[in-house]
C-alpha cells in the first residue's frame, strides 16, 4: 500500500519533474481499478535527479526484493546509474519510471499530461490515451485487463456523438 | 440556425448517459460485455479526480488492513496446530 498525499507533498514541495502515470493515474480518470503502488515517470536532468533524492530520501527508498542485510545507497548516482526503479519505501512501494513503454521518455509523457488536482496538490496525470498506449506496449495479462474499461472512459469523455 | 444549434446539442450525449445506454459495437458496450461494471464508471464520473483519488486511499488502506488481518489470523492458526 501507499500513503499518497506525503509523496505527492514531497515531490511537489521540491518541486519535482514528475508525471503520475500507472494505477493512480487510471483512478483519477475515473476507473475503478484498484492499485497498491505509485508510479511516475521523472525527467532524467541532473537538476531533478537531484530534487527526486531530497523529496524521497526521508522515505528510506530500498529497491524491492533487495537483500535486506545489504546496505544501499539511494542519491543521484545510483539514479543515473539505471533508468527504471521500483522501490518499497516507508510510505509504500514507488515506482519511477524514466521511459513509459508506448509513450516514450519523460518529455513524450509530459505532453501527454493533464493537470489534475489531487489531495491538494496540481499534478500532472498521464491522459487517458497515454495510459492505453502505455498499457498496450507493457502487453502484461495485468495491463491488457485494464484497457476495455479504459477505452470505454476515452470513449464516453470523447466529445465525438 | 437556431433549429442547427438545438439539434447538435439534442445529439449529444452525456458520459453518464453513454454508459448506462451503450451503443451496440462501441468501445462501452466492449467493455459491458468484457465484465466491467459501468455503473461504477458512473459514480466515479459523478467524482472529482481529488474524490477519485481520496477513495482510492481509503480502499487501499482497507485492503492493507484486510491482509494483515488475514496474515495475523493465519499466524494464530498454524500456532493452533
Amino acid at each position: 500500500m501507499i500513503e499518497l498525499e506525503p509523496a505527492l507533498k514531497s515531490l511537489t514541495e521540491n518541486k519535482v519533474e514528475f508525471v503520475i502515470i500507472g494505477g493512480v493515474a487510471i483512478s483519477a480518470h475515473g476507473s475503478a481499478y484498484l492499485t497498491q503502488d505509485f508510479d511516475f515517470c521523472y525527467s532524467r536532468s541532473k537538476e531533478n535527479l537531484s530534487k527526486i533524492v531530497s523529496a524521497l530520501s526521508s522515505f528510506n527508498p530500498r529497491p524491492r526484493g533487495f537483500p535486506v542485510d545489504l546496505p544501499y545507497l539511494f542519491d543521484e548516482t545510483t539514479l543515473r546509474n539505471g533508468t527504471n526503479f521500483t522501490f518499497r519505501t516507508s510510505i509504500g512501494d514507488i515506482d519511477l519510471l524514466g521511459e513509459v513503454a508506448g509513450v516514450g521518455i519523460y518529455d513524450a509523457v509530459d505532453t501527454e499530461a493533464e493537470i489534475k488536482n489531487l489531495l491538494g496538490y496540481a499534478v500532472k496525470v498521464l491522459s487517458i490515451e497515454g495510459l492505453i498506449r502505455a498499457k498496450r506496449a507493457a502487453g502484461r495479462t495485468k495491463d491488457l485487463l485494464v484497457l476495455p474499461e479504459l477505452e470505454a472512459l476515452r470513449e464516453v469523455l470523447s466529445d465525438e456523438e | 440556425m437556431l433549429w442547427k444549434v438545438t439539434k447538435i446539442i439534442g445529439m449529444k450525449k452525456t458520459p453518464e448517459e453513454k454508459l448506462l445506454n451503450p451503443k451496440p459495437g462501441s468501445k462501452v458496450a466492449a467493455a459491458q460485455e468484457f465484465g466491467i461494471d459501468l455503473t461504477l464508471l458512473v459514480e466515479n464520473l459523478r467524482l472529482t479526480p481529488d474524490q477519485r483519488i481520496r477513495n482510492l486511499q481509503k480502499s487501499m488502506r482497507n485492503l492493507h488492513r484486510l491482509r494483515q488481518d488475514a496474515e495475523v489470523r493465519g499466524v494464530q492458526n498454524h500456532d493452533r496446530t
